[in-house]
Order: structure tokens, then sequence, then C-alpha cells
């Protein structure tokens, strides 16, 4: 990796953790924790958003003493390798078309994370997804699929919304700057 | 939250990839115990840990407020809404089997936070560096680790100006899911430019400091390490691998 993808990654890493305080000063009931590895992935490419992923999933619990949800590192990684993928597929350039890859995106992600949730965790992991697993569990839908459903409602629209951002963060780039991404010219 | 607390316990002396090794083995057991008395062994396990690092109220007061909501989930989920036979307390009734697997579910989380929050508050991030640069890992992932966690406060300090910036020039975080959705772009959008126009900036930066020379680096503190604690990294590797043939001979059995 040289210097500017090493830059770059921590960049994205820090927009993954701070990106948060934005979301909770709006209320949105969505995380975007995952916008800074969609945005290392278009700029640059998988293993740098691999990287900007899994450092982004320890820090996150270093900082929040939250160790328990690790094994979620294993999304990041999905996440990291579909958004290369709808990056290299030119996906990022419209609005429209990066949020038909972020609700891709969401169902890769779900896929991932909800066996993790279910399996390790029972799930009951943090926050609103549970809330909705509860919600669905208390109206007599059985564990598992309560579970999956809370996670692909979540992700479908947490992954379009971090996707569509990342499409208007990359047209607003002004033309000198872009050009100093190779991947994005790709 | 809980963060290094320097101190002279067995652990803040112990090489920082032993104490990591100690809270890695509890997180990896966890998930190998299905029994509540086993997974409740590994939740003592950790808090023994703590005592030996000094840090036994600061963890435990730390992994019960981490732990707590998840508790009040848990019991929601399985000893409320969980499967027959149930187990009348008082006016309301609770799942046996849920329970079961609420302690389970529960204990695990607990001793996870516990393991890894004892070694955040004896593991000193200088002394973790040295021993990574000491072990020849690339100059890259010490810089990621330590670096980014030097470059969030400032992030946080230009969102919260954004914000108020914003806010005066009249944007509302208010209305309806849709307005607030709409709102994103006009604060995430100078925040994440204004981070990517330093980009050159930085990497100049990095590279009169010598980051992109290439060779082994030279640690200038490593931490000493030691044969007993070799020994004992080896020895919790083979004691998670083993938690795991019992766990799938069982499955089997």
């Amino acid at each position: 990796m040289t210097l500017r993808d090493l830059v770059l990654v921590r960049l994205g890493v820090a927009v993954n953790l701070v990106i948060g305080q934005i979301v909770a000063a709006l209320l949105l009931p969505v995380y975007l924790d995952t916008v800074g590895t969609i945005l290392v992935a278009a700029l640059v490419g998988p293993r740098a958003a691999i990287t900007a992923g899994l450092v982004s999933q320890v820090l996150s619990a270093v900082l929040s003493g939250n160790f328990a949800w690790l094994p979620f590192a294993v999304v990041q990684v999905v996440i990291a390798l579909y958004a290369s993928a709808a990056a290299r597929l030119g996906l990022f350039r419209r609005l429209r078309t990066a949020v038909a890859a972020g609700l891709g995106l969401g169902l890769v992600a779900a896929s991932c994370s909800a066996p993790i949730s279910y399996f390790l965790f029972g799930g009951v992991t943090a926050g609103g997804v549970t809330l909705v697993t509860t919600v669905l569990r208390a109206l007599g839908a059985p564990l598992g699929i309560a579970v999956a459903s809370a996670s692909y409602a979540t992700d479908l629209l947490d992954k379009a919304i971090a996707c569509g951002l990342v499409c208007i963060i990359l047209r607003a780039l002004p033309r000198t700057l872009a050009a100093r991404f190779p991947a994005l010219a790709r | 939250m809980i963060g290094y607390i320097a101190g002279r316990s067995p652990l803040h002396r112990a090489h920082p990839y032993t104490t990591l090794a100690l809270a890695g083995a509890v997180l990896f057991a966890a998930f190998a115990m299905t029994e509540p008395a086993t997974v409740w062994l590994l939740v003592l396990a950790g808090a023994a840990l703590a005592a030996t690092g000094g840090v036994l109220r600061s963890s435990v007061r730390t992994a019960l407020v981490l732990s707590l909501p998840i508790w009040a989930l848990l019991f929601v989920l399985y000893g409320l809404l969980g499967a027959a036979p149930r187990v009348a307390l008082g006016p309301v009734s609770f799942s046996a089997p849920g329970i079961a697997r609420a302690l389970v579910l529960g204990g695990r989380v607990t001793a996870i936070v516990l393991g890894f929050l004892t070694a955040l508050a004896t593991t000193s991030p200088h002394r973790l560096v040295e021993a990574m640069t000491a072990r020849g890992v690339p100059f890259g992932r010490t810089f990621l680790l330590a670096s980014t966690l030097t470059v969030l406060p400032r992030m946080r300090e230009r969102a919260a100006r954004i914000l108020e910036a914003q806010q005066c020039r009249g944007l509302r975080l208010g209305g309806s899911v849709l307005a607030r959705v709409r709102a994103l772009g006009p604060l995430a959008l100078p925040l994440i430019l204004g981070a990517l126009a330093e980009v050159d900036e930085q990497v100049l930066a990095l590279d009169v400091r010598g980051a992109a020379a290439g060779g082994p680096r030279t640690a200038l503190d490593p931490p000493p390490d030691s044969r007993p604690q070799r020994a004992l990294r080896w020895g919790l590797l083979l004691l998670v691998a083993a938690a795991y043939a019992w766990k799938f001979r069982r499955m089997r059995g």
C-alpha cells in the first residue's frame, strides 16, 4: 500500500467513526458506519477498503469498549469487496444506480450479519436492530425470521443511503482533486 | 469509557502480545462454551484477569454498563418471549430454557467485554506500537491503529463546527425522514471533501518523516518478552483449540 493509500484508509476509518455524530444530530434510524469503507473502495480499491473496514471495526470496539461485536468484521470485508466491484462497474456515477447498488449491498450485508447475529449472539446485538427483532418476536414471528427481517430492513435502508451519499461525494469532488485518484477514473 | 490506566501489575509488565492473547483467548473460548456454568466460569476468569491487572473495579463497572442493555433485551426476548416450559415468578412467567440460553448469551458478551477492557486498561499503546515495530510489523499497520485515534478528535470537532455553521445558515435538522436524509449532504460533504483536500499535505508530511522508506525499523524501547510468556501464548492457543474440539465432539454426540 502506498503512503497515499494509507492516508486515505485513515480518512475512511475516521469517516466511519465520526459520521455517527451527524446521523445522531439528524435523528436518522440508520448507522452509515460504512460510508468511509465504500468511499475508500471507490477511490482506491478493494485492498485498502478491506483494511479500512477491519481497522474501523477494531477501533470502534476500542472506543466503545464493546469488543463482543468483533465477529462482525467479516461483514466489513464483504462490504469492501462489493463496493469495489460496484465502483469498477461505474455504479457510483449516477445517484439512481448508486442507490440500487446500495440496496444490493444491503441484501448482501444482511445475509452475512444475520447468521452471525443469530448463531453467535442469539439475535441480540445492539440498539435499533434488536428492538425491531423483539417487536417482530412479540408479534409471533419465529426468532430466526425476526432476526433476519430486522437485519434486512435496517441494512437495506442504511446501505442505500450510504451508497447514495458516496455517489454525491464523488460527484462533488473538484476535477483537480478527482484526478488524483486513479481508481476513480476507471 | 475505559482507557489505559498506568500501573505496575503483572499484566502491565507483561509483553503486550501476552495481554492481548489472554483477551483473544476469552473471545474465542466464549463462542466455544454452550452451557451457562462454563460461560460463567469464563466470566470469573475475566474478572480474575482484571484483578491481576489491578483494574477489577473499573473493568467490572464498565463491563456492566456496556452489557446491561444486552441483558435487558435478552431477558425480554428469551425470558419473557421464550418457549415452554415456563416458570412463574410472582405475576410474571419466564421461559426456563429461554433463561438458560439468555445466561449463556449474556455471559458470553460480559466475558468478552471484561477480557478486552482489562487488556485495554493494562496495555500501554506506546508499548504495543514498540512491540509491533520490534516484531517487524509493517509501518502501515501500526500507523493506522495508532494515528487514526489521534485524528478522530479533530474530525469530531470539525463535524461539530460544520453542524453549527450550517444551522446558522438556516439548515433544519428536523422534519420528515426524507428531509433529514436530504440534510445529510450539506453536513457530510464539507467534512469529507475538506478531509480529502488535505490528503496530499498529510502524504508529504509522512514522506519527509521517512514513512515510505523500506527495510526494518528499529524500536527504541521494545518491551521484553520471555520464554514463559511465549509458552503461555502457545498454551492459550491450544486451550482454545481444545475448547472447540470439545464443543464439536459434544455436537456430534
